[in-house]
């Protein structure tokens, strides 16, 4: 087991400088850089452009610039962002824990209440509770987050009683603990609820069909047939297999933390990576893209890992030791 | 007996309310205003956004700043000046009631500081650097005493006092700073809010990236109300950091926000609700952002591959005026505002803006849009008309280009650009729209030189001077035929006379007769087509006083002195 986690994490390290190179790469390969919206400014001389790419390297050779990163992230630098003339990763630092909250929220939200609704969906299958929900599934399921959130926003516009975007309120500072708590869950309500709509909705479908199909297999038959207690047959024989692919999809949502939000983000105002991502990608903010993407991957891998390691703890079958 | 007492203290605080000074009941409240996006940095030398530089006036100010409302330079940091009879040695003299945020007085050495360790520092990147450097050479800045400053010009400079308004920086937070040659990346937004110091009205005392910014009263605040109250009287001002538009606009609506600027398509929205929301839209005049279409006039030729810039049949008809004034004459400005702006915007005729006040001259060549005008210049040119409408120039080549442009921030200029290709088809001029991202654009404009038409923006002012890099043929924005090294017209020429002859004319009239000729030049010569200038509109709430809402200086231009009505 240990073996293969220290396998991974090695073919990690090569993924994720290919992933960094790669980013890099495509950065520089569209023309133009960060400070050309200074040079039509009648007001900013060439010189002073100049002088602003000379203060960040950008006209050193690119591969150099490349190892030059890449070495100074050994020794904990990521980089300065152009845009904000600061430390990436100071940048980064706040944005990321808001994105975290969110995704996080919607997480347990979609997970809390997508697999219990499709356990439940399947042990009624063709009762009118289970079609009810197929439909609602069907229409959160296409129906594009982004757009749902204006929708809801206008709505609350419109009816008041929650919080139109953003995630603090402006009195925040002077508030006490209990408050600024509260204050947060209400600003989390539209965002956190659109974003797993959806994937509750796609989740609770597959919770169902696993579940249908399990129910199906001969030894729930040979279980039943022994006279264990319906209880039993259902929760621990059925929904351990059921579960079972679900686990490498809980992998992939680990991922997702970081950049699954950014259209509810950036249309709901949170202050998270999404919508600055976008503005740094637009802006060709060069170390602030690639060191939030490099974090993407991080998470994605570590995503993967804690999904294997899950995988072995369900399901008896897989074993990564050597077999003896 | 308890009651008694109890409305006994009721009664004494009643009767001591009239006691204190009516007018103390100002003091208090916050306004909550939006930015669109965070703040670069709080150091406003290497800052060049508006989003920086919106947020470092609050707490820095300059020796001189304009009246919102007249334009006029007036009085700041400085209490008076006075020139020399040649123009070139400025002295002033600095107010000694100052005092930076943190308690210590502000000095000659403050300015001195500024300018000489800051702005001429080769080592830090400034566009301040750009304005207050005069024919290549900079300032002399001397201190005569703790609170006389001398200032001496290389030459004579008119946009010199403006130019004043040049915020000035604590000598005492910063100069270690400069000594380790971190300048530059000091006051970042990595920076504790304690340490920002200024002598402004309020100062930053929270920051949340991508959420808000707060601003506090500053207690050593200087200016005195006209009944002598000492400013501001707002106890905070916060700024929400909302990117979407739509978001600011219900957010405004719910009543989070006090303020925002809107556009004209949203003002039938929120018109109808001025009563029931308790709030007032504020006309402020045309904006000073610049939209236009320009052709490319240049000549030249790729270093590399020495095949032409332009395709000589293109540059041919770019360079003819009277196919220039065709354009101009097809071009409907009537629909650009209503679609764009919702009937809130003017046509531009002019390269000033009219919100720049005595240096917008109303007098130049208007082109209405007629279309029969338009083709009976261009058949007069020699173009011709094929039996399907299109037109074909005198040697039978169909007139076909390519019209570039970007979506830049709010501004629609793709949309712009779509209606502008549909009114150059009822010429029988066949446009290819193609919009690009914005630095492809920019690298079109300053190096590759390798398009046809592009419709853009350039961010305006009050002084033409500022402008120079546009205007002179030696420009690098020059943007139809940049880094001429001889003027290539003699109108050109003329221009660059006048920006040579303008910027050291002090007497203001004769300043306004020579940016007057240069405007109609502009304007008869058209090397850029200009569009619309936008309105400014502000919805504030009624709560507030001592509104003067300007293109100028915004919603708020003197903050210091908004107060809630009580």
């Amino acid at each position: 087991m240990i073996k293969h986690i220290i396998q991974r994490i090695l073919s990690t390290i090569l993924l994720l400088l290919a992933v960094s190179f790669f980013t890099f790469w495509l950065i520089h390969a569209t023309p133009g850089n960060f400070f050309d919206s200074l040079r039509l400014n009648p007001q900013i001389s060439q010189s002073t452009v100049e002088h602003y790419e000379k203060l960040y390297h950008l006209n050193d050779p690119l591969l150099w610039q490349y190892f030059h990163w890449v070495i100074n992230i050994f020794h904990g630098e990521w980089g300065y962002s152009l845009y904000y003339n600061v430390p990436v990763t100071h940048v980064l630092g706040s944005r990321l824990f808001n994105t975290f909250v969110l995704s996080f929220t919607s997480l347990i939200l979609t997970w809390g209440i997508g697999i219990p609704l499709g356990i439940w969906a399947a042990l009624r299958r063709n009762h009118w509770i289970d079609r009810m929900l197929s439909v609602f599934s069907f229409a959160a399921f296409s129906t594009p987050g982004f757009f749902l959130a204006v929708l809801v926003l206008y709505a609350a516009s419109r009816w008041g009683g929650l919080p139109l975007g953003g995630m603090h309120s402006p009195n925040y500072d002077d508030m006490n603990l209990l408050d600024k708590i509260k204050d947060t869950l209400l600003h989390l309500v539209i965002p956190a609820g659109v974003l797993s709509l959806s994937s509750m909705a796609s989740l609770q479908r597959i919770m169902r069909g696993n579940m249908l199909g399990v129910l199906r297999q001969q030894y729930i038959l040979a279980a039943r047939a022994k006279g264990l207690p319906e209880g039993i047959v259902i929760y621990r024989h059925a929904l351990r297999n059921a579960f079972n692919p679900l686990v490498t999809l809980l992998g992939y949502e680990f991922a997702a933390l970081l950049s699954g939000a950014a259209l509810i983000e950036i249309v709901c105002s949170w202050p998270g990576l999404g919508s600055l991502l976008l503005t740094a990608v637009r802006a060709k903010d060069v170390y602030l893209v690639m060191s939030s993407t490099l974090m993407g991957g991080v998470l994605l891998i570590m995503g993967n890992v804690l999904a294997d390691i899950l995988l072995t703890w369900v399901d008896p079958r897989i074993r990564y030791e050597k077999r003896r | 007996m308890l009651r008694n007492k109890v409305l006994l203290t009721f009664l004494c605080v009643c009767l001591a309310a009239p006691g204190i000074d009516a007018a103390a009941s100002r003091y208090g409240g916050n306004l909550v205003e939006t930015v669109a996006s965070d703040p670069k940095t709080f150091n406003d030398i290497v800052a060049t956004d508006v989003n920086s530089t919106a947020v470092t006036s609050l707490f820095l100010e300059g020796l001189t700043t304009a009246d919102p409302v007249t334009l006029k330079v007036i009085p700041d940091l400085a209490r008076s000046w006075e020139a020399s009879s040649d123009g070139l040695r400025w002295t002033f003299h600095l107010r000694k009631d100052v005092k930076w945020s943190d308690g210590v007085g502000f000095t000659a050495d403050d300015v001195l500081f500024t300018f000489n360790d800051l702005i001429y520092n080769p080592d830090i990147p400034s566009s301040s650097k750009d304005v207050l450097t005069i024919e290549g050479k900079p300032l002399k800045v001397e201190k005569i005493d703790n609170f006389t400053v001398r200032f001496t010009l290389p030459v004579k400079f008119a946009p010199f006092l403006r130019a004043m308004a040049q915020t000035i920086l604590p000598r005492h937070c910063l100069w270690q700073t400069v000594q380790q040659k971190r300048f530059t990346f000091s006051w970042g937004i990595d920076t504790p809010p304690a340490q920002i110091i200024g002598t402004g009205p309020f100062l930053l005392s929270e920051y949340h990236p991508g959420e808000r910014l707060v601003f506090k009263r500053n207690p050593h605040y200087w200016k005195r109300s006209s009944q002598g109250e000492a400013l501001p009287y707002l106890d905070h001002i916060i700024f929400m950091i909302i990117p979407d538009a739509q978001a600011q606009l219900l957010k405004f609506i719910d009543g989070e926000l006090d303020a925002i600027a809107l556009s004209g398509r949203d003002y039938p929205l929120l018109k109808p609700l001025e009563r029931s929301k308790d709030f007032h839209i504020y006309e402020a005049g045309a904006d000073y952002d610049s939209n236009f279409v320009t052709f490319n006039q240049n000549p030249g030729l790729h270093p590399k591959t020495s095949r032409p810039f332009v395709d000589p049949v293109k540059l041919s008809w770019f360079t003819n005026v009277q196919f220039r004034r065709a354009v101009a004459h097809a071009i409907d400005k009537k629909r650009l505002i209503e679609i764009l702006n919702n009937g809130f915007g003017l046509p531009q005729n002019s390269a000033m803006s009219p919100s720049s006040g005595s240096f917008y001259d109303p007098q130049v060549t208007v082109y209405d849009y007629d279309l029969g005008k338009a083709r009976g210049i261009l058949k007069q040119a020699g173009f011709k008309y094929r039996p399907d409408g299109m037109l074909e120039d005198p040697q039978g080549h169909p007139v076909e280009f390519n019209l570039y442009t970007s979506d830049a921030g709010t501004a629609s200029r793709e949309q712009t650009a779509a209606i502008i290709r549909s009114d150059l088809e009822a010429i029988g001029m066949k446009v290819n729209l193609v919009p690009v991202e914005f630095n492809t654009l920019v690298n079109k404009l300053t190096s590759s030189f390798d398009w046809d038409m592009v419709m853009i923006g350039l961010t305006g002012g009050v002084e033409p001077h500022f402008g120079q890099n546009v205007w002179r043929s030696s420009g690098g924005l020059h943007l139809w035929d940049p880094n001429q090294l001889k003027p290539v017209s003699p109108w050109e020429k003329r221009i660059d006379e006048i920006y040579d002859q303008a910027a050291q004319e002090l007497d203001d009239s004769k300043r306004k007769e020579l940016y007057d000729e240069w405007q109609r030049i502009t304007a008869d010569e058209l090397p850029v087509i200009y569009t619309v200038l936008g309105m400014d509109l502000f919805a504030v709430r009624n709560k507030f006083g001592n509104l003067k809402p300007s293109a100028n200086g915004g919603a708020f231009p003197r903050p210091e002195e908004i107060y809630i009505k009580k």
